[in-house]
């Protein structure tokens, strides 16, 4: 199964979610942090890996609707490929980030076992309540057809 | 252990090690990341890849370690940009290890940067390989 077709594929590229805003609360940096096997950070600063879900849920879209975007399903049908986050400064916990972004890349390749996979990319810039950016993340996953 | 005030180019980061990676912490992960991806929690399922009875953490912990590494060594809000890529996958029950080496000490926009080469091992093989940035502003490590 390919999924999309090369063309509802690269029609994807330049697919703007919605933007929106997110607040990163005590209690889900706490466990978060808890999750990596280490002590909170001091002075309400949230522990960098916070760049994976907070752009994507504060665009307003998720884990599932990239998923259903991208076509796939299913164990094994997708794969991190790689991450750039880049940290204009610290993040903090409530903090009320403003972030937009979308889908950069999109490109249909045979691996080397002979399979079809598509190679995504999205983009995304969150901003500081003074509207500086604060942080902007590109993560590239494979999807396995 | 190096001191960041006095970072030079070759130096190791002191390792960071998670000794078993914990399928508990990849549930509590997979609900804070809103994630539905199965792999993260139903080892039954993952037995079509050739992982009976193991459950795959989740990518963000993995980069996680390295992060811990680097707050280690230079503080908690070193961090200024990662770059990583994924190889293989880590799985319950895993002892993994962060390394890095310092590849460029650098000032940019006022502050002393550190470019460094990060991965994190398992049994000697690298499954992240990336660089960091992260800025030098004394000993502030903070463990």
């Amino acid at each position: 199964m390919t999924g999309l077709t090369e063309t509802e594929l690269h029609g994807l590229v330049g697919h703007r979610f919605a933007g929106g805003r997110y607040r990163i609360e005590h209690w889900e940096n706490w466990l978060l942090t808890d999750c990596t096997g280490r002590e909170p950070l001091p002075d309400g600063l949230v522990h960098p890996i916070v760049l994976f879900h907070v752009p994507i849920l504060g665009v307003g879209t998720s884990i599932t609707e990239l998923f259903e975007l991208g076509g796939v399903s299913g164990p094994g049908s997708v794969g991190l490929e790689g991450y750039d986050w880049e940290y204009f400064g610290p993040l903090h916990e409530d903090v009320e980030y403003r972030m937009e972004g979308g889908i950069v890349s999109l490109e249909r390749i045979i691996d080397d076992a002979g399979r079809t996979v598509d190679r995504m990319a999205f983009e995304i810039t969150l901003f500081d309540e003074a509207e500086r950016m604060a942080a902007r993340i590109t993560n590239r996953w494979v999807l396995r057809r | 252990m190096s001191e960041p005030a006095t970072v030079h180019v070759g130096d190791e980061i002191p390792p960071w090690t998670m000794p078993s990676v914990d399928p508990a912490r990849m549930r509590t992960m997979a609900a804070i990341l809103r994630d539905p991806y199965s792999v993260h929690w139903d080892r039954e399922g993952n037995a079509a890849l050739g992982l009976p009875g193991r459950v795959i953490n989740q990518g963000p912990l993995n980069l996680g370690y390295i992060v811990n590494m680097l707050l280690a060594w230079a503080g908690p809000s070193c961090v200024r940009r990662l770059t990583v890529s994924f190889g293989r996958p880590v799985l319950d029950g895993d002892i993994v290890t962060a390394r890095g080496r310092v590849t460029a000490v650098t000032d940019v926009d006022g502050e002393r940067r550190a470019t460094c080469e990060v991965w994190l091992e398992r049994d000697g093989e690298h499954v992240v390989t990336g660089t960091a940035v992260v800025v030098l502003v004394g000993d502030q490590s903070d463990d």
